[in-house]
């Protein structure tokens, strides 16, 4: 994992495709496109989590948890309970899951099924969900500093800036 | 490695004097580089600055091999257009225009970069029709990997960066095989360099 600081804002960890960061630093997923930003957030002991998740299933593999929608969730919920949080005071938030061209064959609806599989896996833990940004056909960069409570901040290929 | 640097190397030659050719300016191209990049580590090679990037699948004789991609930053593409459009206004929204010059110059470069390659290995290589994307490079690239890079976490990029000064353009030769293609590939590398040695 390695850090950069883009224009003034804080230091943040860049999270890479199947990676996952548990803690209180800035954290930053960049270029999401059919991949989900999955966000942790423990509003009392303000800490979390981001995954930077690329595909639905594990199929049992264990190599790289933060890659797939059911064994990052189960490694983020993990890594945070071992600082501490309960599960009863986590809340999700969402960004990417979009489909970048249309005119492929192949794997297209991958955003989609991420996006699916993320949200089964949270309403299985009773994890909820607090904000999303998905779907479309642009890509998203996303921002989330812990410690200053439960905002994400996205940015889109087009210069468009939100808060969810 | 080194042969898979070498067929880089004489596909991106092709192409890069393809896109000399076209915008009439001097081409310089860096050698190209084989990288094995590993997946979390991708942001590090293609950033999430918009781009253009004209997409294609290698077809042929090879099934599902993967991808070439054609990427410049959304400045530099408005500034080749301009050049081959003949127009100067570089702070402008990309329209109708730009996209088809887009696409057949990608389409035109691709084209010789696998004619090349293919040649080299005696098979046929072509890419399929182009799709543009204009968007974070990073995005678009890491849709491509859901494909290419599903049972590894770690790809084979082959890397060529492509610079105009003449027009301050630059712009980056991607291929990203898929694992069974490379495999193939290598070893029809080896048979032509033992081929050569006999």
């Amino acid at each position: 994992m390695d850090t950069q600081q883009p224009g003034n804002e804080p230091r943040a960890i860049v999270i890479g495709i199947g990676d996952y960061h548990v803690g209180a630093e800035p954290m930053t997923s960049i270029g999401l496109g059919s991949c989900i930003g999955l966000i942790l957030h423990d509003s009392k002991l303000g800490i979390g989590a981001m995954a930077h998740i690329m595909l639905p299933e594990s199929g049992g593999k264990k190599d790289r948890p933060g890659k797939y929608a059911d064994t990052a969730l189960e490694i983020m919920l993990r890594d945070l309970a071992r600082k501490g949080s309960s599960p009863k005071n986590l809340q999700a938030k969402l960004v990417g899951g979009a489909q970048m061209f249309a005119n492929f064959s192949g794997n297209l609806s991958i955003g989609d099924r991420n996006a699916e599989a993320v949200k089964a896996g949270l309403k299985s833990h009773g994890i909820p969900i607090k904000g999303e940004d998905i779907g479309g056909s642009k890509g998203r960069t996303v921002q989330y500093c812990p410690a200053n409570g439960f905002m994400v901040k996205i940015r889109r290929a087009d210069g468009d800036c939100s808060e969810i | 490695m080194d042969a898979l640097g070498e067929l880089g190397n004489i596909g991106a030659s092709h192409a890069a004097t393809t896109l000399s050719q076209m915008l009439m300016g001097q081409i310089e191209m860096t050698v190209p580089a084989v990288e094995i990049v590993d997946l979390a580590d991708i942001y590090k090679h293609v950033s999430d600055e918009t781009a253009a990037l004209v997409i294609f699948q290698m077809q042929g004789e090879i099934d599902q091999a993967g991808y070439v991609i054609f990427m410049m930053p959304l400045s530099s593409s408005i500034r080749m257009t301009n050049t081959m459009l003949g127009m100067t206004d570089e702070d402008r929204e990309i329209n109708e225009m730009d996209e088809s010059a887009l696409n057949e110059i990608g389409n035109i470069m691709v084209s010789a970069f696998l004619d090349a390659t293919a040649e080299l290995l005696g098979i046929v290589m072509l890419p399929s029709p182009p799709v543009l994307v204009i968007d974070m490079g990073h995005a678009a690239i890491q849709q491509l990997l859901a494909e290419v890079a599903f049972d590894v976490n770690e790809v084979v990029f082959f890397h060529t960066t492509l610079v105009c000064d003449q027009y301050s353009i630059n712009g980056d030769l991607l291929m990203l095989p898929e694992m069974n293609t490379l495999s193939k590939i290598l070893e029809m590398m080896d048979k032509l360099l033992e081929s050569h040695l006999t």
